[in-house]
């Protein structure tokens, strides 16, 4: 019997590869703007100079979610970075993450591994205790995590990764950085860390 | 498996450098396992081999040995259909071999440099040499490299002898879904110190392979086995791959929007994302039609049982760890909350396994069946075939166990952290401590022994099965098909 | 804009879900043996375990607050899992007889 044209093979090879063509080429549209906006620099993943300033994690009610918010000058560590040095220093911070991979341990902005806390806003983590102290607690933190664990009773320990203060420093510009990350209010109801010039 | 004993002679060249491909699988599957089931204990002991072997060694090495298995699995598959499929003899298979030794040496050292060195400084060279330090796509960029001439090279014999022979639909489909595949992997050679530009290229790797390029391969790869072991007629089966690639690729394509939620990506991603992979189950609910269709028209006899066990399995896997699985979490007003919680691993486990660790171990039963000449593998084995029997019931169990342990965990986690606790460093441990979540943890090391015994069978089986059988193989008759 | 899923309804929620494609799975099945077999009951009970799940897709909509752009998911979801498996069932029926 002879085929319908909906059920036969030719039909649906052209199916098969229109759909497949179209979703892909629907992609990479779709790619070349995103692409756009997440390049450092942009409105949603901010220029790497971002780190010589106050971070804040604000709601927005008209966007029903909490935003980053870049304020006034802060910068880490005491020195604000050029451009170019600031994205050296978040670039050794970033390779650090990957050479010690922090990632089959921890999540960053929520992808990786759940045996430890999410680092997406690590850098505003209420744990910290007080704005002044942070980026030396961080620091303290990194190059000793014995000494400094807290485990809140369940005996989990980061362990000694050999990481160095130039490395230690990289880290805390890369968290410090990634902070003021839009993630479309990931993670939600998160209580930032009590900042100078808090609303 | 003990390759001297058995008859090779029964094998073509493809077939004999299929088994080598198998055997190492079984290896990895193996690696695999036992190294899942060291970092589960971690979440119970902490202490255990603390600053030995920690928590992110043992995880990498864990979900590497999943995805370099199953690579191996789905590699000797071809290898192993590809002569009769294009009618001609493999065109390298010297050159396949020496891939095959490369490829298998490459692994070894990498996964030696992952428990000898660990970790490196902070420089490129520690990318180059030690580790990427990116999930599942962790190997040096040197071994990348490695991976991605020998994965050409495969593709080379693969496409050069469907040239020299003659090509099909089904094989037309293979070569250029394995051009997609060993594409995609290219995206993930990249370093940038933008992690939301990072994330965005990972996930083309990490989706577009298990959501899209693994699900067509998986498809030819059925496709064939239904032609080749049930007698299935080519030119529907034919027809059916299409169908399948279109609703697939048509769903799963854009579906990687919903990795995009919260990565730094704009929020238009949450619209196209939440509406292409709410999509995604739908083929494989509509195909169960199908599969009813095709079982009730044709009655069958099937010569292979655990093969065909396993690919039952596999359908059910694929709609569960997939489609309901995969559904629960996906749309952002849900997957805010659940994102990046053992709710995750929930899903990766009963998915990862449902789909592709079954379809993988009833190619190894098909092979083994030619490989010890025809034998006879249907009903009334010696024993009743209570090993692959054991088997595949222990394995099923412990992997659906885990799964509802850690449903339980990551509802609990879900809940406490992320939704009320805002994800912050004490919320996290809050989360941790908590009762449910706690007996989630010992659940999954429990249910992990019984998946781990459930392998040990498996193996035993795989190296026993057929060898004293005096009967052949039942000639298939009809078909019946098993399709998701 | 994004309403996330209140914390009461997080349970709902994720049942309902699994309920749509499990669901989704019994309509085609039955929906499938009843054509099989020419049993027109079969066909009334598949379309009465698709009100089941339409039953699912409006509980996961409410408890999700899949208002405004969302609305677009809820209802392809819907026409999707009624027209899929009936399409399905064309399908399977003209491959075979082209073939035959
Ligand atoms: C073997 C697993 C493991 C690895 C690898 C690891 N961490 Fe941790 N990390 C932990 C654990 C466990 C904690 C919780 C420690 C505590 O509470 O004392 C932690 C805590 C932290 C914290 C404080 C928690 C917070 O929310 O701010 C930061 C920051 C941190 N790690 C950064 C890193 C960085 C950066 C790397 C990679 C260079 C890394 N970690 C690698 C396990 C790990
Ligand atoms: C057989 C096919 C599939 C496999 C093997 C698979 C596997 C995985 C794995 C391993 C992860 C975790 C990735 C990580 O480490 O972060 C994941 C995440 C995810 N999968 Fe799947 N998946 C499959 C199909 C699906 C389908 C069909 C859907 C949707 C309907 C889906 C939805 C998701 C979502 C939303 C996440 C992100 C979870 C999060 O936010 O943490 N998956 N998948
Ligand atoms: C003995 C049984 C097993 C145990 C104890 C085990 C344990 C684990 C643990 C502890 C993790 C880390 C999760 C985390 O970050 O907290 C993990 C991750 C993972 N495992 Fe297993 N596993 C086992 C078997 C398997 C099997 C059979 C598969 C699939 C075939 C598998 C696939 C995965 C995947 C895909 C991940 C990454 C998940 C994600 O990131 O969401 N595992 N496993
Ligand atoms: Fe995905």
């Amino acid at each position: 019997m002879n085929s319908v044209w909906w059920a036969s093979e030719d039909f649906w090879r052209k199916m098969a590869v229109w759909l497949t063509a179209v979703m892909t080429v629907v992609l990479i549209l779709l790619t070349f703007d995103t692409v756009k906006q997440i390049t450092a620099g942009s409105e949603r993943v901010p220029a790497y100079s971002a780190i010589n300033h106050r971070i804040y994690y604000r709601f927005d009610s008209s966007r029903n979610m909490q935003v980053p918010v870049i304020g006034d000058s802060a910068p880490l560590f005491g020195t604000s970075l050029s451009e170019e040095d600031a994205e050296a220093l978040v670039s050794k911070g970033k390779l650090t993450t990957q050479a010690k991979n922090c990632m089959n341990c921890h999540t960053l902005l929520g992808n990786g591994a759940y045996y430890a806390p999410d680092l997406t806003k690590a850098w505003l983590d209420p744990a910290w205790g007080s704005e002044a102290a942070r980026e030396q607690l961080m620091v303290n933190f990194l190059l000793d995590p014995h000494t400094n664990a807290r485990g809140y009773g369940t005996g989990r320990k980061m362990p000694n990764l050999g990481i160095t203060e130039e490395e230690a420093h990289g880290v805390v510009a890369f968290l410090k950085w990634m902070s003021t990350i839009d993630t479309n209010g990931f993670p939600r109801n998160f209580t930032p860390i009590s900042q100078e010039g808090d609303r | 498996m003990n390759a001297g004993i058995q008859e090779s002679s029964n094998l073509t060249g493809g077939q004999k450098l299929a088994v080598k491909y198998y055997t190492v699988a079984v290896v990895l599957f193996v690696a695999q396992i036992l190294f899942g089931l060291l970092s589960g204990l971690k979440y119970l002991q902490p202490d255990f081999l603390y600053e030995v072997l920690d928590f992110n060694v043992t995880r990498m090495v864990h979900i590497n040995a999943m995805i370099v298995w199953m690579l191996f699995g789905f590699m000797g598959a071809i290898y192993w259909l590809v002569e009769e499929e294009s009618e001609t003899e493999l065109v390298g298979l010297k050159l396949g071999n020496l891939a095959f030794w490369v490829l298998t040496s490459a692994v070894t050292v990498v996964v030696l440099v992952y428990l000898f060195v660990q970790v490196g400084p902070a420089e490129m060279s520690t990318i180059w040499f030690i580790g990427e330090g990116r999930e599942y796509i962790e190997a040096p960029r040197w071994a990348d490299i490695g991976i991605v001439i020998c994965l050409l090279v495969f593709m080379y014999n693969i496409a050069a002898t469907f040239m020299k022979g003659k090509w099909s639909g089904i094989s037309g489909v293979l070569v250029l879904d394995l051009v997609a595949l060993a594409g995609l992997y290219v995206a993930g050679m990249y370093y940038t110190p933008n992690i939301s530009m990072d994330q965005y290229w990972w996930w083309w790797v990490v989706h577009l392979w298990v959501e899209a390029t693994w699900e067509v391969l998986v498809g030819c790869i059925m496709a064939w086995g239904l032609i080749k072991t049930l007698g299935a007629n080519r030119k529907i089966v034919t027809t059916w791959l299409y169908i399948e690639v279109a609703l697939m690729l048509g769903a799963g394509i854009l579906g990687l929007g919903h990795h995009y939620f919260w990565i730094g990506t704009p929020e238009y991603w949450l619209g196209i994302g939440g509406f292409f992979s709410a999509l995604e189950p739908v083929p494989l609910v509509a195909m169960v039609v199908h599969a009813v269709y095709d079982s009730g028209v044709h009655g069958s006899k099937n010569s292979n049982h655990p093969a065909l066990a396993w690919l039952i399995a596999h359908a059910f896997g694929n709609f569960f760890g997939g489609g309901v699985w995969g559904f629960m979490h996906t749309l952002p007003q849900i997957n805010l909350y659940t994102h990046g919680t053992q709710w995750t691993t929930s899903h990766g486990h009963l998915a990862f396994f449902g789909a592709y660790a079954t379809i993988n171990i009833a190619m190894f039963y098909i092979a083994l069946q030619r490989w010890r000449g025809n034998v006879y593998m249907s009903a009334g084995l010696p024993g009743n075939g209570w090993k692959w029997k054991w088997a595949l019931s222990l394995l099923c169990t412990g992997v659906v166990g885990m799964t509802m342990a850690l449903l339980v965990s990551g509802y609990e986690q879900a809940f406490v952290e992320r939704a009320l606790g805002g994800s912050t460093w004490a919320a996290y441990f809050e989360a941790q401590r908590g009762t449910w979540y706690v007996q989630g943890m010992y659940w999954r090391q429990i249910f992990g022994y019984v998946t781990a015994a459930g392998l040990v069978l498996l193996i035993w089986d795989l190296l026993t099965i057929g060898l004293r059988e005096k009967r052949s193989m039942v000639v298939p008759t009809d078909h019946v098909v098993v399709t998701a | 804009m994004l309403e996330p899923v209140e914390l009461n309804n997080i349970m709902i929620a994720v049942i309902a879900g699994a309920m749509v494609v499990l669901l989704g799975a019994l309509y085609a099945f039955t929906f499938a043996m009843g054509k099989m077999n020419k049993k027109r009951w079969l066909i009334g009970v598949s379309y009465t375990v698709f009100a089941g799940l339409a039953i699912s897709v409006f509980t996961l909509a409410q408890s999700l607050n899949l208002n405004g752009y969302w609305q677009l998911v809820t209802y392809t979801m819907l026409l999707g899992y009624l027209l899929a498996p009936q399409a399905i069932w064309k399908l399977s029926v003209g491959t075979h007889r082209a073939s035959d």
